[in-house]
């Protein structure tokens, strides 16, 4: 029943056509071709004497003796007939796909109007639409259609409700209790632009808008193939913070990630970014052949270059002539081309280093001293060949035969030799160098915690033949070797970008290139909106939806550029908008139950990893260090185990004991044959391929794991002891009071207070007749639990906690 | 307010149907051919999406690294008399070689020492090895399928071939494309359900990819069924959480819920708190699951005294009955350690005990039951194994490598006929062949399809088909493509078909 009221709702939705005006082509006819027809009278038409629907020239060519479309005489065109022909139908009787009723009426309304064709929306640049208004550029499109809808905009949100949300997706932590009040008790004008400036600066800011790129980049701390072992690239994800956090231009941060190698005298940074070359997944599996992985590497960054770039999947090109956008095959394999030639062999080795890499940042505050590390690492290099040319002058003297003897040892490093001479037995006491030899191999020790490896892209000095691969298949190849090149659908190659990866990067940031702005702000847009204006984030192809709002699009992909790439302009431009400031309240009064017309404020559930940071945060149990290596939170024994080859370096899960276990999700260690299970139950993709849209599921397993699992236990104990310390004592309210502020930013309603202090009451008495019950409870978890606090009244304060952190309140962002 | 809640109701279905968190067209075109509602709540079981299924269920027994079919299942007296020998050129016909043996200087051929016996079934007969006498009792109920094939030759790309259409990852599981066509039958317990028995020879990998749901929202991924701590991840409340506790908590969780959705009516609200309940439920449903008390002694007898040990693949064999009879539809096993390259009659014998006795145990209990008639059992790998030794040829022990070209399946039950066997291969198990012996070539193509062969995406195919399901029109729409498992192949095996 339902399900046929709204299969026609939603068609009468698509089909009935607001204005008489001409059909437009790109808008209306296209995406329906595209759909239904090209898939025989496309692209990749397999018959040579087939119509071709996909340009004008085709559809108006002669076959036979009539022309599907007539340019001199538009109602006898072919097309005409056979949509309408009960005989003889197009699409054929059989096709998988037939069209409505209303397609065939605009199609034939078309063909009429001349039938002319005009590019895929997509593919044409940008262009700003002139608006007159003041104010909010992003409220004037946005406003305007709401005009036309007969809508007026939603009323602001509720001042704490706004600062919570802006601050969630600014930040993927709520606003600081301090900040919060500071914000609430400003009653000037520019009181919320003051609180969006804070929250853009906070380095929070970068780790959680990397994120979303983390994904669309598939970063895991693993190979991702076969025994799936260790892989050393985790400084990329500490750059990708800080490029975020230092508001590197787009542009740029794109161009290192390329091409950071191919610049003049690359810096470290400019090295490490091009971690995104090497993220694709690998294997050293035995029988694996490296011709093949060498093919299936690079069909892998060129679909991830599609999905997380061009908004469009390139896999279908692989095989054979896309289907539905105007892609050859042939452009796919020069597409490949540009990383085709890059150093590091087809096969990992199962090895944490292989190919080319880099020393690099071991975690944020090494980024940030970098310099005076690497200057440093320059000084005890010179001072430790100083001290052992010293050493081994000493005990070239004749009478220290059994000194040189240990000095020139097989096998020994330069460190096992300082460390000889810092042994108070090693018989170099009695010298100056003896002392120093101690103190640098202790700076040694410091610098290494502060150095690490990371893998990065290198051209080997000539390239690699790259030729057309018959079906996709790695044994054959076919023609002439291939240049690298692009796809002309979309924009020309720079005339004198150099034909690799920097020229590559020069294409896509090019004014002339229709989709990486547009792509790039849909992603924005979506992380702040909860859904983008192009509902299909990883599709801006034929087949994909059109932008909900497709003049704000342009405008907005356009300003990127105008502003010089800058995304916190672009961000700070969206949540200051009115449209961003209205409550997120459902109005019943108006049809737009998915929010397309955004006629209602964000409202989505968390991702994964800011429903635990918020959870960690208002236990006060987060450690804000930021970068480093994967950390590991508790994750149930055997769960890797279970999985992997016996030679795998990553079959056993060794939990975090320290502080690091309380560091940000998006540090937490991605092992991408086997994610942790609280990022997979909440959404989180594998990271074995590009995601730019995660799904937004409701299971029993995350019910289990929102209340069972032991982090979050330990986070609503921790919560109860804060809320037993930091509200007045034995006054139950306060403490709920003090819950939802820091949950929700605002105190409880009645119902919510009354709600907490019957579950209160109701554990505490249970935990009375049973403190056996309250004392394991209260067991679980590193952290250590302040003793002197009354065992009851914490269990069941811990228990309000968890309950409270489970709810939508915390879950959501509204 | 009650209309508000309804009104919500009815937005979740559109949001299903075109939604971000859309559970998709298949689910919902589902729900209205069964009567159901939408949200996939429990209903008689009515017929198939796309036409009658013949299976309500599906178990599926995966031996990953690679079986040898050349000592279980594809008896060759012939090698004997090849014994050491180079495989001939045109029996390998340029067939490519792994990277482990293409540096070998000969393909010495390497028959099997096991002993075969003929079971008698409901055609000819069904040549089984000495290593299953256990399953070898039940011939009379499998389809032997000899010419499974597949392109992938090693492991990582041929399991998550096998299992999820595409060598690469990034595609939804098997089990998930059924999850999100089928929908659950149960509301107590997960509808796709994954378990990882215990080996001796942990060899090769698994990997979340094989049961996890690719572009798919994430509420199509497996559920492991483990034998280690929770059964179900997170399943059991903290230490000091009573059953009333958690009640207390769910109810004042409902309450706060609630009131958040008055605020902002989004349905997904509403659909957290019925996933509250569901987990409330399967506290207590998964426990009863796992309790094997009540089984009589003659279940042991079925499956073996192994089933009585948590994790075994006879225990894991024994869940998936309890678990089928509980209306859950979608159960897989993973059994690890077939990649015998060096030592196979050292693995291969205890791999067989393994899983031996389970396997007939399973069908004999669901015959029993009056289970088998619906419920397909399919058991098999990834590929085969070589019918040349890797490694030191001796006539006690040898190693195989891994073979694409051929290799055996089984299925039982679920509208499969029982008893007969399907395709064979060469003299040497090394090519598919036709009646007379000669090489068949087959390729994977709806067009090109050669009777007598199973590629891995018809068998897909035919494990879709048996469930109600055409593989040609069990789509979803990821980056403007339709997507199906069978990519574009794919042909359901009519002859195997009762």
């Amino acid at each position: 029943m339902n399900l046929t009221f709204f299969s026609l709702a939603f068609l009468s939705v698509l089909v009935v056509r607001v204005s008489a005006a001409p059909v437009d082509f790109a808008r209306e006819i296209l995406p329906v071709l595209s759909n239904k027809c090209f898939v025989c009278h496309g692209p990749d038409a397999k018959k040579k004497d087939l119509v071709r629907l996909d340009s004008y020239e085709g559809a108006t060519r002669e076959l036979d003796g009539y022309r599907a479309i007539d340019p001199k005489d538009p109602d006898e065109s072919e097309m005409i007939v056979r949509l309408q022909d009960a005989e003889d139908p197009m699409p054929p009787e059989d096709a998988e796909k037939q069209l409505t009723l209303a397609e065939r009426k605009l199609i034939i309304q078309w063909v009429k109007e001349g039938g002319q064709y005009a590019k895929h929306w997509a593919f044409v640049p940008p262009k700003k639409k002139k608006i007159s208004t003041k104010g909010n550029p992003v409220d004037a499109f946005i406003g305007a259609r709401l005009k036309a809808s007969g809508v007026t905009f939603a009323a602001e949100a509720d001042k704490a409700d706004l600062a919570r949300r802006v601050a969630l997706v600014l930040t993927g932590l709520p606003p600081e209790p301090k900040q919060l009040k500071a914000f609430l008790n400003d009653k000037s004008s520019q009181a919320y632009e003051k609180l969006v400036n804070e929250l853009l600066a906070s380095p929070r800011y970068g780790e959680h808008q990397a994120r979303y790129w983390l994904d669309a980049v598939r970063y895991g701390d693993t190979h991702g193939l076969h025994l799936d072992n260790k892989r050393g690239i985790f400084p990329y994800r500490d750059w990708v913070v800080r490029a975020l956090n230092l508001n590197q231009p787009l542009d740029e941060f794109l161009t290192w990630q390329l091409a950071g190698d191919l610049l003049p005298n690359p810096t470290t940074a400019q090295l490490v970014a091009t971690g995104f070359v090497r993220m694709n997944p690998t294997t050293a599996e035995g029988g694996a052949i490296p011709e093949e992985f060498q093919a299936k590497n690079n069909f892998d960054r060129v679909e991830t270059l599609g999905t997380a770039l061009l908004g469009m999947s390139l896999n279908c090109a692989r095989c054979h002539t896309h289907k539905y956008d105007p892609i050859s095959q042939k452009e796919y394999y020069q597409m490949l081309a540009f990383f085709n030639s890059t150093a590091e062999p087809s096969m990992d080795g199962n090895r944490y280093e292989f190919g080319p890499t880099i020393k690099a940042p071991a975690d944020a505050s090494a980024w940030a001293n970098w310099d005076a590390i690497q200057t440093e690492e320059k000084a005890v290099r010179a001072d430790q060949t100083r001290v052992l040319e010293a050493a081994m002058a000493f005990a070239m003297k004749p009478d220290h035969k059994d000194l040189l003897a240990k000095m020139s040892k097989k096998n020994n490093t330069p460190q096992d030799r300082l460390k000889l001479v810092a042994d108070p037995k090693g018989g170099f006491k009695e010298l100056a160098i003896h002392k120093e030899s101690g103190a640098l191999l202790k700076r040694m020790d410091a610098l290494k915690g502060r150095m690490t490896t990371t893998l990065v892209a290198k051209d080997l000095p000539k390239p690699r033949v790259t030729k057309f691969l018959e079906r996709g298949e790695y044994d054959q190849p076919r023609g002439e070797p291939l240049e690298p090149g692009v796809f002309a659908a979309m924009s020309a190659f720079p005339k004198e970008a150099p034909r690799n990866r920097l020229g590559l990067a020069q294409w896509l940031t090019a004014r002339e290139h229709p989709l990486v702005s547009r792509v790039m702000i849909n992603q924005l847009w979506q992380r702040t909106f909860g859904e983008a204006l192009v509902r299909t984030p990883a599709d801006f192809g034929l087949q994909g939806e059109q932008p909900s709002h497709p003049e704000l699009l342009d405008w907005l992909a356009v300003e990127l550029q105008d502003q010089k790439w800058n995304l916190k302009t672009m961000l700070r431009l969206m949540v200051t908008s009115r449209t961003f400031k209205q409550s997120s309240a459902y109005r019943q009064a108006i049809k737009d139950p998915e929010n397309r017309l955004f006629s209602r404020g964000p409202s989505f559930r968390m991702d994964a990893e800011t429903l635990r940071d918020v959870a960690l945060w208002s236990s006060g149990l987060l450690n804000e260090s930021m970068g480093g290596e994967g950390v590991k939170p508790y994750q149930p024994v055997g769960l890797w185990k279970a999985l992997m080859h016996p030679g795998s370096n990553t079959k056993n899960y060794v939990p975090d004991k320290d502080a690091r276990q309380y560091q940000r999700s998006l540090y937490v260690y991605w092992k991408r044959t086997s994610p942790h299970p609280m990022m997979t139950l909440f959404d989180a993709p594998s990271r074995e391929s590009s995601c730019v849209q995660r799904s937004r599921t409701s299971t029993p397993t995350q019910s289990l794991a929102l209340l069972n699992e032991k982090q979050r236990v330990e986070m609503g104990r921790n919560f109860g002891e804060r809320l037993m310390k930091e509200a007045p004592a034995d006054n139950a309210f306060a403490r709920i009071r003090l819950l939802f502020e820091l949950v929700a930013g605002r105190a409880p309603t009645e119902t919510e207070e009354a709600l907490c202090m019957a579950l209160y009451t109701k554990i505490k008495y249970r935990y009375k007749n049973n403190e056996a019950d309250a004392k394991a409870l209260l067991a679980i978890g590193d952290s250590p639990r302040d003793e002197k606090l009354d065992v009851i009244e914490h269990a069941a304060w811990t228990q309000v906690a968890i309950t409270v952190l489970a709810s939508e309140i915390a879950l959501w962002i509204y | 307010m009650n209309d508000l809640f309804r009104e919500a109701d009815l937005m979740m279905t559109r949001r299903q149907l075109f939604g971000r968190t859309a559970l998709g067209l298949g689910t919902a075109a589902m729900a209205g051919l069964m009567g159901r509602d939408s949200f996939g709540a429990p209903s008689e079981f009515k017929g198939g999406l796309h036409h009658i299924a013949k299976a309500k269920r599906v178990i599926y027994l995966f031996m990953s690294g690679g079986p040898s079919h050349l000592d279980l299942w594809d008896y060759k007296p012939k090698m004997q008399a090849m014994y050491g020998k180079d495989l001939p050129e045109e029996v390998r016909d340029g067939q490519r070689i792994t990277g482990m043996t293409s540096r070998q200087k000969t393909l010495p051929v390497c028959p099997s020492k096991y002993k075969f016996t003929k079971q008698e079934n409901n055609e000819g007969g069904v040549w089984v090895s000495e290593l299953l006498p256990h399953t070898s009792t039940v011939a009379k109920e499998l389809c032997v399928v000899h010419s499974a094939f597949t392109e992938a030759i090693n492991h990582d790309p041929a399991i998550t071939y096998i299992q999820t259409g595409s060598q690469i990852p990034g595609r939804p599981s098997l089990g998930s494309w059924l999850s999100y066509g089928l929908g659950s039958m149960n509301d107590n317990l997960p509808s796709y359900v994954v378990m990882h028995a215990r080996t001796k020879h942990a060899e090769q990998s698994l990997f979340g990819r094989l049961w996890g749901s690719g572009f798919m929202p994430s509420q199509h991924q497996g559920v492991l069924l483990r034998s280690q701590g929770d059964p179900v991840l997170y399943l059991n409340n903290p230490a000091g959480v009573a059953r009333e506790d958690r009640r207390a908590q769910l109810d004042v969780l409902s309450g706060l819920n609630k009131a958040q959705f008055e605020r902002f009516a989004d349905p997904a609200i509403l659909e957290r708190i019925k996933q509250h309940e569901m987990a409330y439920r399967m506290q207590s449903s998964v426990p009863e699951l796992m309790n094997l008390s009540k089984e009589p002694e003659s279940t042991f007898k079925l499956y073996g005294e192994d089933a009585k040990t948590p994790g075994t693949f006879a225990a894991c064999c024994l869940n998936a009955r309890r678990l089928a009879e509980r209306g859950v539809r979608n159960i897989q096993i993973f059994h690890r350690g077939w990649d015998a390259h060096g030592n196979l009659a050292g693995e291969h014998g205890n791999q067989c005990k393994d899983i031996d006795q389970g396997c007939a145990g399973l069908i004999k209990d669901l015959k029993n039951r009056g289970l088998l008639e619906d419920t397909l059992v399919v058991w098999g790998g990834e590929f085969g194994r070589t019918p040349y030794c890797q490694g030191r040829l001796g006539k006690d022990n040898y190693g195989r490598d891994h073979h694409p070209r051929c290799f055996t399946i089984w299925m039982a039950g679920g509208g499969i006929k029982p008893g007969i066997t399907y395709g064979q291969t060469d003299d040497y198990g090394y090519n598919i062949a036709d009646g007379d012996g000669n090489m068949l070539k087959p390729q994977p193509g709806k067009e090109k399809w050669t009777p007598g062969t199973m590629h891995i995406h018809d068998l897909n195919a035919t494990i879709l088909h048996q469930l109600g399901i055409d593989h040609t029109k069990l789509t979803y729409r990821y980056q403007g493509r339709d997507f199906r498992l069978t990519d574009v192949h794919g042909h359901v095996i009519k002859d195997i078909i009762a």
